[in-house]
């Protein structure tokens, strides 16, 4: 785990850049927001955007490989802190480290999610090609989200091809299944 | 139900009793061949060559013939009507008989060609699924999300051919899907659905 040694040390003596940089870490995603507590007014600005830094960094990393509490605790002993502010550390870290881990996860590429299926049942009497056609059909529109937006896939299917997709797609749900009792 | 044929379409026809029964077996065998493969202009040319007439009547005669094939197969009509209809053509009997045999031969295949045509909406061809669980990702490591990654592919919709699509999806949605999907194959069953389908013929 990366740890600017320096920085560190300079948050040891402000534990409550600490408290602000968890909080602040879970909350905003992308926008980069120092801790503006009145005690820290004096603090040179440089230094406390470096520790600020260095402090996200550390929690992220910690979150990320689910560093255990002697893991973090013996991180923290090299750089002097002492057992009270390791104590706060982590039992701050504990108390945000769910929202955490699903902030990580959702960042990332992955396929569109189908999220949920509507369907219409039409019965094609005829068009302009061809008279007397006198077939049901099923309009299926599947609502997929990616990153944010949604999209959604339209296609037309036969009794027979939806019997099929039914079946597959059980076919799937079967082996989850199988694969949850293992 | 009888077909009306314009006066241009009986026009391009009236080149048919001029030539022999076989020529016109071979214009109705050329015919089916433009239906199913788009025309050929080369065809004509040799043909009217062959016949010394211009191109254009041959082209006539063809394009009267598939317009023919068509419309009757189209409507589904009985041999009765196809008859009556292409008696106000005042062709012989031996001319009407052949045109009868390639409309009967043909008319399912014809069908089934022109159904193809007005596709504008992608249609389900298949869907393959598999089953993953994701372990790491690139900002978290040590997960455990299993989740069912799938490939619809679909043919047509103005792209023409295939197009596939992949997407995901978690068990909870798998089975909502499911559930969705299956009371739509219900709803064939029902009695409304089952009234609609009786009466409209």
């Amino acid at each position: 785990m990366e740890i600017r040694r320096v920085c560190c040390v300079h948050i040891e003596n402000k534990g409550c850049v600490l408290l602000a940089t968890c909080r602040g870490a879970s909350s905003c995603r992308r926008v980069f927001v120092l801790p503006d507590q009145p005690e820290l007014k004096h603090v040179d600005q440089i230094l406390l955007k470096q520790s600020h830094t260095a402090a996200t960094t550390f929690i992220l990393e910690a979150v990320k490989h689910n560093a255990d509490r002697s893991a973090i605790s013996s991180c923290l002993e090299e750089l002097a802190f002492s057992a009270e502010r390791i104590e706060i550390f982590y039992s701050t870290h504990q108390k945000h480290k769910k929202e955490l881990e699903r902030l990580l996860a959702s960042i990332g590429r992955c396929p569109p999610r189908i999220n949920d299926a509507s369907w219409r049942l039409q019965y094609h009497v005829k068009n302009d090609q061809v008279d007397k056609v006198n077939e049901p059909f099923y309009l299926i529109s599947l609502n997929t989200e990616n990153e944010g937006s949604e999209e959604d896939i339209n296609f037309t299917c036969t009794v027979e091809q939806l019997q099929d997709l039914v079946g597959k797609l059980k076919d799937a749900a079967k082996s989850v299944e199988k694969a949850s009792q293992m | 139900m009888l077909l009306v044929l314009s006066e241009d379409h009986k026009e391009h026809l009236s080149f048919l009793p001029k030539v022999d029964s076989a020529v016109v077996g071979e214009f109705g065998r050329i015919a089916l061949e433009f239906l199913r493969r788009g025309t050929s202009p080369k065809i004509y040319e040799g043909a009217a060559r062959k016949l010394s007439v211009p191109v254009e009547t041959v082209q006539h005669g063809v394009e009267g013939l598939m317009f023919l094939m068509t419309e009757s197969s189209k409507h589904m009509i009985s041999e009765v009507d196809f008859l009556d209809s292409v008696l106000v053509l005042g062709f012989g009997e031996e001319l009407n008989q052949i045109l009868l045999q390639l409309y009967l031969q043909h008319h399912a295949q014809i069908r089934s060609i022109l159904s193809q045509l007005p596709s504008n909406l992608p249609a389900y061809h298949n869907l393959e699924w598999r089953l993953d669980v994701q372990l790491a990702s690139r900002p978290l490591r040590q997960q455990v999300v299993p989740m069912v990654t799938m490939r619809l592919l679909l043919v047509g919709g103005g792209a023409g051919g295939h197009s596939s699509r992949v997407l995901q999806t978690d068990p909870s949605s798998l089975l909502h899907l499911i559930s969705t999907l299956e009371a739509a194959l219900a709803t064939m069953k029902s009695s409304h659905a089952r009234r609609i389908f009786r009466n409209i013929k």
